[in-house]
């Protein structure tokens, strides 16, 4: 294996991407915080434990993490039963509108919710209008959080859930009914246990997201809801409180992995699978009770409101006068397209958007590309080092996002021989750096899964005639893999572009991308161009969004039963409001691709 | 499989594209403060226009400036974190304290400008080798609205908001550390408690002072300005800076005072120095010359109320800025205890009595 140049070469970087950005950074934060100065301290952990606040924060993150894990649950569970299971009038539709989470995510989402029904929300005012003595916070602390994160992260269960219930094998569904079992006990008792797996999946997920959280409680958490992120961002900015800032991100990274390792358990424990040999598709189930079907309509109808009704006020006021949004007015001849003519000709206002559109591409192309010949080298040759170094491109995926750029800024903001000497904060690589190191984990397991769908057979024929190993990995498997390959680099390019989390610690004050931006025009006093601006990023994030997504997979699943077609799981787009990195558990990878299976 | 393949090119097509333009992009990006003539100027000194103002005044003087805003103590976290490889070129707006801490980070060019004969000395770096240099000056006040409190109702100190009953839950307290005029009204409070032996230098009773200035006061609303709840009737007593005063005043139809306590208030002596490692060095320091000359102080002065220490300048200060500032006595503080113990105050503030 070593006689390839090739081969060695990308060992090398491997080995010593590996070892500087994902290794020393993450132990560098244990490393300052416990032994500052070669000594050991419990400086940092005796001022937080005495530190009320700090204790309270702690509280509410996992106050958060358990309440959105149910509630995400339960509204998700029903989303996906109401789409995919039960026969309910205009599904479509409803489909639609529950799946604007796609492109309508993160920050993007939390400042959309503040501008409408914050404290000077266009609702808000409305209703100040009609009850003058209401309270104009109402949408304000831990109340208002959840109910954000809530309707922003039902993605995993649209994707992970939705894909695992069209696999429910129908025929069992058939069987129970004919031994008598009423719906609902067909529900509880045949269809959901097959859910399990994917439903400790997405569990574990929205926990993680409300544990992570950083932008809605900084929106919209107000004075008395406040959670450890934020605290970390605050301590993260004064060089010598640095050491607060780590641990409290040290505390987040082990009850994030305390909960992946409980899930990939649970994971071993007995799970039930359907392994029907023809399976036969699922039918929707019609609700016969009266009541029950007007009830569940109704509900599903309320929801499709509450996700819709805020991204169609985005889109109307990002079409009317500056008066028009700071009045809260909406009516046809105050439309206008100045607010796009001044995001699109301002270069002030255009050049957050195009600061993230060239990090997210550079990125994606970079995690992509970069992975591509790692991935190669992996299923060629295996061995323990190979699934030494697998294991450790998966450590951005066990911490959150705010450890990671905390442990890049502490370490590389003096020179370092990890990195040829050179200093890496203060200059415009070290967000694109992180940007790279949070996509790996992602990128590599579906890149491995392009990989190992390859016919063996054309490489052994390639082999045999003489191809070197170059030429048979850039004529024979690279063609092969490039489909998927591409559309894994337009994933990670939506994810990474409505990014928050990442870029208030790392971004370079001259080149703020988009998220930034977008909190900024929340607080700021916010002069009404500024939520102008946002309403109309926000329009063209979903149009750009949208695109992409379209281009992977709207034109792929028309071709679905083609054999050979890879389709590549869908992935948390946008995020919550939360860790964006939690891309895809273990077990929720349960998608009916004709992909090898991801592990 | 022919479809999706041509969409999937396309796709990359777009994304070498984008790509390709990103990468012009980012070569100059990379360059940072090197790109042509553009000196990066941090400052807290930006709001109410004066940062668009400075630009526009600047590009006219032949500087083509990007400000880069933040609070007091963001700004100089920000620098000192940076120090290793620095974006900004020039700092300016901080107080002498903050500046303090950047040179003994050794963050600081030392410099001497054009017009340093014109300003009191004993105003800028005590050094012999001086790296920062004075422009303006403020007193740091506490503020009442005049509409609904006169002058004999206000308290005549800081601590009797939190110690006398009348003026419990009528005054705005802080909700972050980050800003220079907020770390000065509570180093103007712990100074008062100084005890070597105590916990940061200062004593217990100095600690309880802090505690109750957070327990019984409004909690600042992010952004909602403290004049404009003057004028909602939420809150009548506040911290201000001076030359903030009149523009408020005026913006949001209040009449306000300021409580002059005996022991005189603190003042913020306003710097302006180079950024150790800027590869800019010359044109920093020409604006530097430019920017602290009388005629542009002077200039400032009028528009934003300032009060400079520029003595030509001060021939076309607003007389009642002058005026106003008469009514105060400097409170004497050790800026070397408050610039040796200020990270451990936050610190501790941030942890124990921030609700």
């Amino acid at each position: 294996m070593l006689r390839s140049p090739a081969v060695v070469i990308t060992m090398t970087v491997l080995v010593w991407f590996i070892a500087a950005f994902l290794l020393w950074p993450n132990a560098n934060l244990l490393v300052q915080t416990f032994f500052p100065d070669g000594q050991f301290t419990g400086r940092a952990v005796e001022k937080l434990m005495s530190s009320e606040r700090a204790m309270m924060s702690l509280g509410n993150s996992f106050l958060l993490a358990v309440t959105l894990a149910l509630t995400v649950n339960a509204v998700g569970i029903f989303i996906v039963l109401v789409t995919e299971y039960f026969r309910i009038r205009g599904a479509k539709v409803l489909w639609l509108g529950y799946a604007t989470t796609f492109i309508y995510g993160g920050i993007v989402l939390a400042a959309g919710y503040k501008f409408i029904y914050g404290a000077d929300g266009i609702v808000t005012k409305f209703l100040a209008g009609i009850f003058p003595d209401m309270d104009r916070t109402w949408f304000e602390g831990f109340f208002a959080v959840l109910a954000v994160m809530t309707f922003a992260t039902t993605t995993n269960h649209m994707l992970f859930l939705g894909s695992a219930i069209r696999n429910v094998d129908f025929q069992t569904i058939e069987a129970a009914r004919n031994l008598g079992a009423s719906s609902w006990t067909i529900l509880r008792r045949v269809v959901l246990p097959t859910l399990k797996p994917t439903l400790f999946a997405v569990t574990i997920l929205s926990f993680l997201t409300g544990l992570g959280a950083l932008s809605a409680p900084q929106v919209l958490g107000g004075q008395d809801f406040e959670t450890i992120t934020p605290m970390i961002l605050t301590f993260a900015n004064s060089t010598t409180s640095r050491d607060l800032a780590a641990l409290l991100a040290l505390v987040l990274g082990v009850a994030t992995i305390a909960m992946l390792s409980v899930m990939t358990r649970l994971e071993r424990g007995g799970t039930y699978h359907s392994v029907a040999k023809v399976a036969a598709p699922l039918q929707k189930q019609p609700i016969r009770d009266r009541g029950a079907n007007i009830a569940v309509h109704a509900v599903a109808y309320v929801l499709f409101l509450i996700y819709v009704f805020p991204l169609t006020l985005v889109v109307l006021y990002s079409c009317m006068d500056s008066a028009a949004i700071s009045t809260g007015v909406l009516t046809l001849d105050r439309f206008t397209l100045e607010n796009y003519v001044r995001v699109l000709s301002q270069q002030s206002a255009l050049k957050p958007f195009i600061v993230s559109i060239v990090y997210s591409a550079l990125a994606a192309i970079i995690s992509v590309g970069g992975l591509l010949f790692v991935t190669r080298l992996m299923l060629k040759y295996r061995g323990w080092l190979m699934s030494a170094l697998e294991y450790l491109l998966h450590i951005p995926w066990i911490l959150p996002a705010a450890m990671i750029a905390l442990g890049l800024l502490i370490t590389y903001d003096r020179p370092n021989p990890l990195v040829g000497g050179f200093v890496l904060s203060g200059t415009v690589v070290i967000l694109l750096l992180a940007f790279v190191i949070v996509k790996v984990p992602f990128t590599l397991r579906m890149l491995k899964a392009a990989f190992s769908s390859v016919n063996g057979s054309m490489e052994e024929a390639a082999a045999i005639m003489g191809a070197g190993t170059l030429y048979t990995f850039r004529r024979i498997l690279l063609p092969a893999v490039l489909p998927a390959a591409a559309a894994v680099a337009a994933l990670n390019f939506n994810n990474l572009l409505d990014d928050y989390d990442t870029a208030v610690f790392l971004a370079h004050p001259l080149y703020q991308p988009l998220g930034l931006q977008i909190k900024a025009n929340t607080d700021g006093g916010a002069s009404v161009e500024a939520i102008g601006n946002t309403f109309v990023y926000t329009v063209l994030l979903m149009v750009v969004m949208g695109t992409v997504m379209y281009l992977v997979y709207g034109r792929l699943n028309r071709v679905r039963r083609s054999p050979r077609a890879r389709r590549v799981p869908l992935q948390r787009v946008g995020g919550d409001a939360g860790t964006p990195n939690a891309d895809l558990p273990e077990g929720a990878t349960t998608e009916e691709s004709s992909a090898a299976p991801l592990r | 499989m022919r479809k999706p393949l041509g969409a999937i090119a396309l796709s990359i097509a777009a994304a070498v594209l984008l790509t390709s333009c990103g990468q012009g992009d980012t070569a100059a990006e990379g360059e940072g403060s090197a790109e042509a003539g553009t000196l990066v100027v941090y400052t807290n000194s930006n709001s109410e226009g004066r940062g668009e103002w400075l630009q526009a005044e600047a590009a006219e003087a032949g500087f083509d400036i990007e400000i880069v805003g933040a609070g007091g103590a963001d700004a100089t976290n920000k620098l000192i974190a940076e120090k290793n490889n620095p974006i900004a070129d020039v700092v300016f707006g901080l107080n002498n304290v903050y500046y303090e801490q950047l040179k003994k980070e050794d963050v600081l060019e030392p410099y001497t400008p054009e017009w340093s004969g014109e300003v009191d000395e004993s105003l800028a770096d005590p050094a012999d080798e001086k790296a920062y240099w004075p422009l303006v000056q403020q007193a740091i006040v506490l503020a009442y609205n005049a509409d609904t409190v006169s002058a004999d109702e206000a308290p005549k100190d800081w601590p009797e908001l939190w110690t006398e009953d009348e003026y419990k839950d009528r005054y705005e307290r802080v909700t972050g550390m980050g800003g220079a005029t907020t770390q000065l009204v509570m180093a103007g409070i712990l100074s008062r408690y100084r005890e070597d032996s105590g916990e940061l230098g200062v004593s217990e009773e100095g600690w309880s002072q802090i505690e109750q200035y957070f327990s019984n006061g409004v909690p600042a609303v992010k952004d909602l300005d403290l004049f404009a709840r003057f004028a909602e009737g939420e809150v009548d007593f506040g911290q201000m800076p001076s030359s903030s005063i009149p523009g408020r005043e005026e913006a949001y139809g209040v009449t306000s005072g300021a409580v002059a306590p005996e022991i005189g208030v603190p003042y913020a002596i306003e710097q302006v120095a180079v950024v150790k490692g800027t590869d800019q060095q010359e044109q920093a320091q020409e604006f530097i010359d430019w920017f602290g000359s009388a005629e542009v102080q002077g200039e400032w002065a009028q528009e934003f109320d300032s009060l400079p220490v520029n003595e030509g300048a001060l021939e076309q200060t607003k007389p009642e800025v002058i005026e106003f500032d008469e009514q105060f006595t400097h409170q004497d503080i050790d800026w070397t205890f408050v610039e040796e113990n200020l990270a451990g105050w936050v610190e501790k503030i941030e942890l124990e009595y921030m609700q």
